[in-house]
């Protein structure tokens, strides 16, 4: 039993899989038991994050299953947090018309998710790899799931040929580095990277810019605006959420495990590119006319000031980088929620279609008013807490001017978060008739957006146990 | 001149012929087969070295299964006749310098590998044996265990997905 601890989120994951691709075809008869496929998985998915909790948690960092897996907090937390979110995603997945009925797009989700899980805990590179392409796969699926729509055919596949080009170049120095020294498990590689010497140069330029294409860092940005427009709604959210955490987890634990001495040197490069990544975010969702888009643009900006965080490298700069990810992912899984529920009622995703969304559904009003004022970064909500940690993380390290840049750049991105908010509260219909255009919120749809501003709330407001598990997930860095 | 030496050349100068037909063929269906003769070849020279593992899943993976589905392709497609491709004008003197280059650098690794001995020991201890088979299957199951069940989700994961992709549903062109 012992044994199958560190994958038992995997394991139940891998069950409700299959349960779902048996229970399909007893469901096809009869259309009204449809949904029942979405309540199971989200049900199932809870159950999976209970039982993991109550029994999977890790008593120390420890090897697995031959070096394969890393049985640690940092693991574990991003775990149960792919795990909610997927949760929530399935609930978001019950509002979007073409993937509500079909028991492939929940398959692919929980296999992502499966995915992202082995991700987050693998310790060496065949494992490490192999996690990567289970999460991207089913993603390059569910962004393309719309085979009608011309914009999610794109989507996925720009998807697709981005993740395998980078792939590609990320085996490529994972193959050099085995070459090199012989060695696959990440922390038996740390010994070999002990000098800064051209090999390692190399090595290290093409695995940052393997894993910087999944979290869409400053040069390889380029595929997030395009893809999170095309794909489903909740898919984008999915997107840009979960898997920017699952890279972010392997990257944190890659410099942590395999390149510590080669930091110093690299640190500023690092600098550079989240101040980039910044700027570039900001900048251009400051221009653009469709929700949808602006919060793919700024999805690269959150992933430059969660960089803040790893180029501090210190243990409260882990910590910050765990908290924020979950932060930001808690916020933008709302927005996407709202954007979906907007967009399915207007048919469009520009800010015009946002006009006196407040009389017509208040409490939609209120979601899209937590979930961009946390985006901007605002008390008492969550974003303001994380980018907080991450600002100190940098001056702790004496990255003053790192923190700097983000602080101007927050500033960048209250203007165009608020705007949606002015379209939101201020702005009226055409007609000024919002009472004739309510928009609909169905039930599973409502729970998840509840869920979210709870969680949005009482993480922003009681921030201590929350920053404490992520301080405990970066203790096992170190 | 021993047995494997001029087998070896036998075998390099099909390869390289072979290789060089896959490009200058401008018929689909001879450049596939070309391309089978080509894996053939390198399927004996991991055996020459003395990796029977290797050799197998060439013949297997590569030759068999991948080439046969090209040629159905091919086939399907009805893409036999290549038509005659505009080419652009940088690309021949781009193609020529990538080649100097190339052909730069294997004389150059050439060179040094003859003036020193270190390199050339072969890599690796194991045997020219069925062994190393019996090694590698024990390591796919108790070290890499994990791994190899993953693919499997990952081959399930990307048939589910091809099915979706493909399938036609009521009332679309699909």
């Amino acid at each position: 039993m012992t044994t199958i601890l560190p994958i038992l989120p995997e394991l139940l994951l891998l069950a409700l899989g299959i349960l779902i691709l048996t229970l399909d075809p007893f469901l096809k008869k009869d259309e009204a038991r449809r949904p029942f496929l979405g309540w199971f998985t989200v049900a199932s998915l809870l159950a999976a994050l209970t039982v993991s909790l109550l029994l999977a948690r890790p008593a120390g960092a420890a090897l697995a299953f031959g070096g394969m897996i890393r049985f640690d907090w940092l693991g574990f937390l991003f775990k149960m947090f792919f795990l909610f979110a997927a949760a929530v995603t399935a609930l978001l997945f019950m509002d979007a018309d073409k993937l509500n009925r079909r028991a492939e797009a929940y398959f692919l989700l929980v296999a992502a998710a499966l995915g992202m899980c082995l991700m987050a805990s693998a310790a060496d590179l065949v494992m490490l790899y192999l996690a990567i392409e289970t999460t991207s796969i089913p993603l390059y699926i569910l962004a393309g799931f719309l085979k009608t729509d011309d914009k999610s055919t794109e989507s996925g596949f720009k998807y697709m040929l981005f993740g395998a080009l980078t792939s590609a170049v990320l085996l490529y120095g994972f193959s050099l580095v085995y070459g090199f020294t012989g060695k696959t498990n990440l922390y038996e590689l740390g010994l070999h990277f002990s000098n800064f010497n051209i090999v390692a140069i190399g090595v290290t330029f093409l695995i940052l810019a393997g894993l910087a294409f999944k979290v869409s860092l400053f040069p390889f940005h380029f595929w997030a605006p395009d893809v999170y427009e095309g794909a489903p709604t909740p898919v984008a959210g999915f997107l840009s959420t979960a898997s920017k955490a699952a890279g972010f987890a392997v990257l944190i634990r890659l410099f942590t495990a395999v390149f510590p001495v080669l930091n110093a040197d690299w640190s500023l490069i690092l600098a550079i590119l989240a101040t980039l990544t910044m700027t570039v975010g900001n900048l251009i969702a400051l221009t653009q006319k469709s929700v949808k888009r602006m919060l793919a643009y700024s999805s690269i900006a959150h992933a430059g000031y969660a960089m803040i965080g790893v180029v501090a490298f210190s243990e409260l700069g882990m910590a910050s980088v765990v908290f924020y990810l979950i932060a930001y992912a808690l916020t933008n899984l709302l927005a996407f929620g709202i954007v979906g529920i907007v967009g399915r009622a207007a048919g469009s995703d520009e800010f015009s279609a946002y006009n006196g969304l407040s009389r017509r559904s208040a409490g939609l009003g209120l979601a899209a008013l937590v979930a961009f004022l946390s985006l901007a970064g605002m008390p008492p909500f969550v974003g303001f807490v994380s980018k907080f940690f991450v600002f100190a993380a940098a001056v702790q390290s004496g990255w003053v001017w790192l923190a700097i840049v983000g602080v101007l750049n927050s500033i960048v991105g209250l203007y165009y978060y608020l705007n949606v908010l002015k379209a939101v509260y201020l702005y009226r219909m055409e007609n000024e008739d919002e009472d004739r255009h309510p928009v609909p919120v169905s039930r599973p749809a409502a729970i998840a957006l509840v869920i979210l501003v709870a969680g949005i709330l009482l993480i922003g407001t009681l921030f201590g146990p929350w920053f404490g598990l992520a301080t405990r997930a970066a203790a096992a860095l170190f | 001149m021993d047995l494997t030496l001029i087998l070896f050349i036998i075998l390099a100068v099909t390869a390289i012929a072979t290789a060089l037909g896959l490009l200058i063929s401008r018929n689909a269906v001879y450049a596939a087969l070309f391309l089978v003769m080509n894996f053939a070849c390198v399927a004996i020279f991991y055996l020459l070295l003395g990796a029977p593992f290797i050799a197998m899943a060439q013949v297997t993976v590569y030759a068999g299964a991948i080439m046969v589905l090209f040629l159905f392709v091919i086939m399907l497609l009805g893409a036999e006749k290549l038509p005659k491709g505009d080419v652009l004008p940088v690309q021949r003197p781009l193609a020529i310098g990538a080649a100097v280059i190339l052909l730069a650098e294997a004389v150059i690794l050439l060179v040094q590998r003859f003036q020193s001995t270190a390199m050339l020991q072969a890599p690796g201890t194991v045997e020219n044996s069925m062994d190393s088979l019996r090694e590698m299957s024990g390591l796919l199951f108790t070290e890499y265990l994990l791994p190899f069940e993953v693919t499997s989700i990952l081959l399930l994961v990307a048939m589910v997905g091809a099915i979706v992709l493909t399938k036609q549903e009521k009332g679309t062109r699909g």
